[in-house]
Formats: structure tokens, C-alpha cells, sequence
């Protein structure tokens, strides 16, 4: 009897075997683990996304959802309210608004770098794509420079779910507290200085004259540093996991860092660390012989969407040349990620500094721990050679 | 399911079926039709996916977002009354036959 627990290690470690299974032969699952659907295909998941109205977020878009952010942060809020609150932010993260952000982020990534040089091997994790994210998010929103270790390992705490009891534990709802703390005190002193940074501009604007809700601003400002600091580097994380599976993707971008967009792109559908978002059904909907009623919880995998030999032919095999376009690696819709330019603008520096400062950077044959997450899927560690 | 006819710069036509409720710029990237990237995956959150309607069916289109207008004033190529993002456009059985044609350039 098949059975899909996203909470279980085994789909932390390889999500893939299952979702070849959920493709082929349930594509719309309905999984007792966990009481909810999971949907696999890449055309279904499109379709869903496209279609907010029966595939709401406003009940949460977390597979196992923190306290009090329905309703209230752009991930669980549906149009039009979500649109208008994007809107506010959405100006401040396009392309061209972030090319400020570029030589901060090469000087941060070369002072790190330097740090490692005389080194044989390294955790990528701890010492490079944690702290050159909290770097990032530093200077984009301006935040104090204390307590940033924790702030980071909180980030990466409240992501996380527990294997046996299968929903938040204990640990992870005080990491989420604890953010919603730390951002309590932010969106104070902001409120008495605001400043130029990003989370300023949210927290002074307005909808039709109205100012956003205390629960709107806090809950936001809490998502978007989880979101900054965690899921840029899980996905980073992805990123050079590849470039070090297949050493002759490192030699082909070493040889012609050019097509170093083209290797963040292939990541992003090969291995995204956004494996998984949640839905709600609104309006009762027929699927594959299967009718999902109003109110139940629908899982849309990305990571299977990714790997459907439908929308990508040979999707289990990582090509450089493929130029994916289409691929969910940022989900789509109104609900795509809002970081996508951060990110790839991130990514990008990153690669070309670490090629040029170890270009044989490989492989450590290691036993990987997996962060234990029913959303994001990245190692705790990745040791690697320089 | 809705026709789709795709103008490159060069005047090459791509004619698809789109299935209903998928968007202009979704039919485009999945099908290998070059000339649209839609690099935000569909949030109306760049203007890679900038097209120009044929007339005949602009009038027929969902009126434009105040986010949507935002966005197309950062388009790569000249912006035009008939400029519309076709990640914003879905097809359906109105817009069956839909002519757009792409600028020279998303990037």
C-alpha cells in the first residue's frame, strides 16, 4: 500500500522515488498520514495555482502551519487583499531596484571566501551560505547587527516540523515566537525612525488611506526574515550541492562562467528547497476521478512538478543546457515567491566568487543530515573540498 | 481549449491549444516558444513576459492592475498601447483565436 508522509526522513533525504509513484499512479493522492491531497503533475499544479479561488491560501500555505498567520502575511492572505499588499513591496524587490544590493553582496561574499582560503575543506552551510545570507538580509532591511546567529537559527528552527509527532513541536513554535519578538521590537523602532530600508516602506504604507493591521506588519515582517534568511540559503545550499554532484557542471562554468544563470535556473527545477506549499479547497473539484471537497487541505508539490518527464523531458537528470523555463522552483501565480530577483541575484554573485576563488571545489563523501521540514528540503550540513 | 497565435519579432507565427485557465505567458514557456521568459513565475513581479495584443482583442482583455500598469513601465522594449504582461492574460473560450506578438527584447 503506497503511502506519501511528508513528515517522514525518508522524504526529507529523496522526496523523488514517491513522487515518480504520485505522478504515475496517484497524481491526485489522498494521504492518511496526514489527511491531506497531494497533487504531483506539473499541468495540475499550474492549474491550481492559476486558480486561487479554489485553491486558497488564506487557511495557510504551510503543510503544518505556525499560530496566527492565516489571514495575515502575503503567503495566506488570497487577492485582492494579498495583491495590495504585494503591491507594497513589490516595486522595492524587482531587478532593477535591486542593483544596489549588488557590490554589498560580492564584498560580503569575497570577505568570506578569504576567510577559508588555506583551508582543505569546509561546511558550506555554517561557514559560507548562512552567513553571506544573514549578510544579505542585513543590509536589506537594515537589521541591528546583534544577536545574528540566533536570528539565523531560529530562522531555521521555525521552518521545521517533527517526524514523530507530525505537526510543529515545541521547539519550533518558540522559534517562531521568538521571531515574532525580535520583529515586534524591529517594527517599533521603526515606527519611531523609520529609515530608506524595506521594511520601513512596509510598515509606513497604506491601503486606500488605511494604515496595514499591527497583525498584517508583524506577521509579515516575521515571514520575510524567515523567508531571507532560510529559504535563500537552503536553496543556496541546493545550488552547490549540484555544482559538486557534477563536477563537470563546475568545469563547464569555471571554462564560461556565462552560463552561470543557466546552472541557478536548472537548480532551481532540479533540487528547489521549496519542495512543498498547502492549499485549501474552496469550491469542490474533481481530479483524476477524485473530488476534493470544500475545506480540505491540498498539498501542490513542486519538487514533483519539477521532475514530471511531461514538462521536462529526462526531468531526473541535471542539464546545464536544458534552460528550464516554466519550472516551479519559486511556485508560480499570484503566490510566487517574492524574492525571486534577490535570489537569483544572489545566487549568481555567489557561484561567480566561489569559482574564481576555488575552482576545484568537490565533493566530501558524507552521510547528509536532512533538515527535517514538510515545506523546504536542504541539508544541516554540507561539508566540501576547496 | 483556446487557440493562441504567437507573432516573434521576425514575424514567425506559433499557433498553440492552450488548456483553459492556463495564461499566454505559461503557454509560451512550456511550449518552447521563444521570445517570452516570465522569469517572476507568473505574479505580474517583472516584465518578461511583455507582449503586444492584437488590437481585435484588446478590448475583450481583463482591465489592466494597478500593479500590472507598474510593471509594464519597466518593459525592455518600447512600451505600447496595446502593451499588456501575458502572464496577466488567461486562456478562455473568449479569447479563443487570440493574436499577440512579442517585443525584440524581455531582458
Amino acid at each position: 500500500m503506497f503511502k506519501f508522509d511528508p513528515y517522514s526522513p525518508e522524504i526529507d533525504a529523496d522526496p523523488f522515488p514517491a513522487y515518480a509513484t504520485l505522478r504515475a499512479e496517484y497524481p491526485c493522492f489522498w494521504s492518511e498520514d496526514i489527511e491531506m491531497w497531494v497533487l504531483s503533475r506539473h499541468k495540475d499544479i499550474v492549474m491550481a495555482l492559476n486558480d486561487w479561488e479554489t485553491f486558497s491560501s488564506a487557511k495557510g500555505n504551510l503543510v503544518s502551519e505556525l499560530p496566527g498567520r492565516q489571514g495575515s502575511t502575503l503567503g495566506t492572505t488570497d487577492p485582492p487583499r494579498h495583491d495590495r499588499l504585494r503591491a507594497l513591496i513589490q516595486k522595492a524587490v524587482t531587478k532593477r531596484a535591486l542593483t544596489h544590493i549588488l557590490e554589498p553582496a560580492r564584498a560580503t561574499m569575497r570577505k568570506h571566501l578569504d576567510a577559508l582560503k588555506g583551508r582543505e575543506q569546509f561546511d558550506y552551510v555554517s561557514e559560507l551560505s548562512s552567513r553571506y545570507t544573514v549578510d544579505l538580509i542585513v543590509y536589506l532591511f537594515d537589521l541591528p547587527n546583534e544577536n545574528l546567529q540566533t536570528v539565523r537559527d531560529k530562522a531555521v528552527l521555525m521552518v521545521q516540523t517533527d517526524p514523530k509527532t507530525k505537526q510543529k513541536g515545541p521547539e519550533h513554535i518558540e522559534a517562531f515566537e521568538w521571531m515574532q519578538d525580535y520583529a515586534a521590537k524591529l517594527v517599533e523602532e521603526r515606527k519611531r525612525n523609520p529609515g530608506e530600508d524595506l521594511l520601513s516602506q512596509f510598515i509606513l504604507s497604506e491601503i486606500d488611506g488605511e494604515k496595514l493591521t499591527d497583525k498584517e506588519i508583524l506577521l509579515t515582517v516575521t515571514t520575510l526574515i524567515m523567508a531571507g534568511i532560510e529559504s535563500l540559503s537552503g536553496f543556496l545550499t541546493m545550488l552547490v550541492k549540484n555544482i559538486t554532484d557534477y563536477p563537470e557542471v563546475r568545469d563547464a562554468l569555471v571554462a564560461d562562467p556565462s552560463l552561470i544563470p543557466d546552472a541557478i535556473e536548472e537548480s532551481l527545477r532540479f533540487n528547489t528547497s521549496a519542495q512543498r506549499f498547502r492549499r485549501c479547497i474552496n469550491k469542490e473539484t474533481t481530479l483524476h476521478g477524485q473530488t476534493m471537497k470544500p475545506g480540505d487541505f491540498v498539498i501542490l508539490a513542486y519538487g514533483a512538478a519539477n521532475r514530471d518527464d511531461e514538462a521536462f523531458p529526462n526531468a531526473d537528470v541535471y542539464d546545464l543546457a536544458r534552460k528550464p523555463k516554466g519550472h516551479l522552483g519559486f511556485g508560480g501565480g499570484v503566490h510566487a515567491c517574492l524574492g525571486t530577483s534577490i535570489a537569483r541575484l544572489a545566487c549568481k554573485v555567489l557561484l561567480e566568487e566561489l569559482l574564481i576563488a576555488f575552482p576545484n571545489i568537490s565533493k566530501v563523501e558524507q552521510e547528509l543530515r536532512w533538515m527535517s521540514s514538510t515545506n523546504f528540503r536542504s541539508p544541516l550540513e554540507l561539508q566540501i573540498k576547496i | 481549449m483556446p487557440t493562441v497565435t504567437y507573432v516573434d519579432f521576425q514575424g514567425q507565427s506559433t499557433e498553440l491549444d492552450l488548456a483553459e485557465g492556463m495564461t499566454i505567458m505559461q503557454g509560451a514557456v512550456m511550449n518552447g516558444v521563444e521570445g517570452i521568459e516570465g522569469e517572476c513565475s507568473g505574479s505580474c513581479a517583472c516584465a518578461t513576459c511583455h507582449c503586444y495584443v492584437d488590437d481585435a482583442w484588446l478590448a475583450k482583455l481583463p482591465e489592466m492592475s494597478e500593479n500590472e500598469e507598474e510593471m509594464l513601465e519597466d518593459t525592455a522594449s518600447e512600451r505600447k498601447t496595446n502593451s499588456r504582461l501575458s502572464c496577466q492574460i488567461k486562456a478562455t473560450a473568449t479569447m479563443n483565436g487570440i493574436v499577440i506578438h512579442m517585443p525584440e527584447e524581455q531582458e
